[in-house]
């Protein structure tokens, strides 16, 4: 708790005792006990309000925008530099999305009209015209045209954008293809009324934007790809030696001991049902304790007295979301490489907090095992896997980046002989 | 220790209840968060009741301001505000204690042992 609420508390404590001091000892006449209580009850704010960002430590200096810089901001600015920023394409190219895009390129371009296709459809159409354009429709030549090519198409008479309605007010428009990498994935399309063609650059250089933003777009895809496959890469891991071992131990147990051999097969049961039910990146930490108990029972079976356990849990982390299948696989380390193989065993400790004035869960898993040597744990710590170094931990801090990016810290501390802490902190979810 | 075959009322037990799937460190566990849960609502507990003399100290308002029906706020605290707090504290701590024992003891699904996919074996 050096980070937690126990140093404000002191703090805050001290700072009534000054208050007092100042006001009631110090000063004479002493001040009234409303002024007193006044006084102190603003300090308190003060520290309760202002400790959280103490604790953060100053601003990174990226979020310092020069003034020219913050005149353009908001959603729906009206520059194109604020469409930029907004990203409405980040989510891929979708007709919600799309729709959106046009809403926001429309006002930008001088009462000209915007549509936006994939390869086969108009997905969204703002400005004139829209009452005889709409999203859904099949896509024209000149449409095909730039999909086909890949290259910006010019459509400077009325005729060629083959609109049958004889009152349409667009008569010229410029479509440039979208692409995701290599790929055209759609286009961007700029009508106007009056004749003249909307200035080609700008709108090449919108449908850049675009396309930058499907490109994040697939980029966000594919990360969340990557999570998934760790996921389930981690649950594919459980190691088949375990099950191995545990139907052994079983076994061993059938004819002395039925009552235990059916609890064990019980917990054996729970813990694959666990693993295999588990949906979704997070679960309440309640459920993934369940699953350690689990996991430790079976392991105690086999090991007996060599592996002891104690869990030191906070009330409040019990219903705090955790991502899943994440204090598992440090509890298993901590057995089979800290416990498993010193003669005597050891205890393994699993102690779990949370801290609601930093928003932050704390989970530490400890072993007075063998310990880590200090050059596999300089490996560990660089991200660098031997053989038959498994892939847990680097599972684990894969995950943890991609979901949490840099707000969680995992250290692993450890000497020879002296047991391994691996500390975890995550946002309190 | 239950008989591993048949439950009290003869019955077939059913796979896994709760009571007998504890191991001792979990139990212990379990003590120990609940420990913290009573002790922290007992420290706010004294710290409630340890501020009503406080304040007749500090405060004269307190003992001497009056509110509807010519009562003073420490009488009005005594007479009724503390029972109302007695009430909300105990609620809060059995409810807390209860969760923490629901979350730390047994398990999610004991009672349902079938998997949707298979059925149990006689």
């Amino acid at each position: 708790m050096s980070n937690g609420s126990l140093p404000l508390a002191g703090v805050v404590l001290l700072a009534w005792g000054a208050v007092y001091l100042v006001t009631q000892l110090i000063t004479a006449p002493p001040l009234g006990t409303g002024t007193t209580v006044l006084i102190g009850a603003g300090l308190t704010t003060a520290l309760i309000v202002g400790y959280p960002s103490a604790l953060r430590g100053p601003r990174s200096k990226r979020s310092v925008q020069p003034a020219s810089a913050r005149v353009q901001q908001g959603r729906h600015g009206t520059t194109i530099a604020a469409v930029g920023r907004s990203m409405p394409l980040r989510s891929g190219l979708t007709a919600e999305s799309a729709h959106r895009t046009a809403q926001l390129l429309q006002p930008l371009l001088s009462g000209a009209a915007v549509a936006i296709t994939d390869r086969e459809h108009v997905l969204a159409f703002a400005g004139p015209g829209a009452d005889h354009h709409r999203s859904g429709d099949d896509v024209v030549a000149p449409t095909a045209r730039a999909l086909n090519r890949g290259k910006t198409v010019l459509v400077r008479r009325r005729g060629e954008l083959r609109c049958p309605n004889g009152d349409c007010p667009l008569r010229t428009a410029v479509i440039v293809p979208l692409t995701d990498g290599n790929r055209t994935v759609g286009t961007l399309q700029v009508y106007r009324g009056d004749g003249a063609l909307s200035p080609q650059g700008v709108v090449e250089g919108l449908a850049g934007i675009l396309s930058l933003h499907l490109e994040l777009a697939e980029l966000n895809r594919r990360q969340r790809l990557a999570v998934d496959a760790k996921l389930d890469a981690l649950r594919a891991q459980i190691n088949p030696h375990f099950l191995f071992n545990t139907l052994n131990t079983i076994a061993s147990k059938v004819h002395t001991d039925t009552e235990e051999t059916r609890q064990l097969l019980v917990r054996l049961s729970d813990f694959f049902r666990y693993v295999v039910r588990q949906e979704g990146h997070f679960a309440e930490f309640g459920q993934e304790y369940f699953f350690v108990r689990t996991y430790v029972s079976l392991e105690q079976a086999r090991y007996g007295d060599r592996v002891r356990v104690r869990y030191d849990i906070d009330p409040q982390v019990l219903t705090a979301h955790v991502p899943v299948l994440i204090i598992q696989p440090l509890v298993e380390n901590a057995i089979k490489h800290g416990l498993a193989g010193k003669v005597e065993g050891g205890t393994v400790t699993l102690k779990a907090r949370v801290d609601p004035l930093t928003r932050t869960t704390s989970i530490r898993v400890a072993d007075d095992g063998a310990g880590i040597p200090a050059d596999l744990l300089k490996r560990i710590s660089d991200g660098e896997r031997g053989e038959g170094d498994g892939q847990g931990l680097s599972n684990i801090a894969g995950r943890l980046a991609s979901l949490y990016g840099e707000r969680y810290r995992l250290d692993i501390q450890s000497t020879e002989n002296g047991g391994t802490v691996v500390d975890l902190q995550i946002p309190l979810g | 220790m239950r008989d591993p075959v048949r439950a009290d009322d003869g019955r077939e037990p059913s796979l896994g209840s709760a009571d007998e799937h504890d191991t001792p460190a979990e139990v212990d566990a379990a003590f120990r968060t609940l420990r913290r849960v009573a002790i922290g609502h007992v420290a706010v507990f004294t710290c409630v009741i340890i501020a009503v003399p406080l304040l007749t100290a500090a405060l004269g308002w307190w003992s001497q301001g009056r509110l509807s029906g010519g009562m003073s706020p420490m009488f009005a605290m005594t007479a009724f505000g503390l029972y109302a707090f007695f009430f909300v504290i105990c609620l809060a701590a059995a409810t807390l204690s209860n969760a923490v024992e629901e979350r730390m003891l047994g398990g999610p699904a004991r009672e349902a042992h079938h998997d949707e996919e298979g059925t149990l074996p006689p």
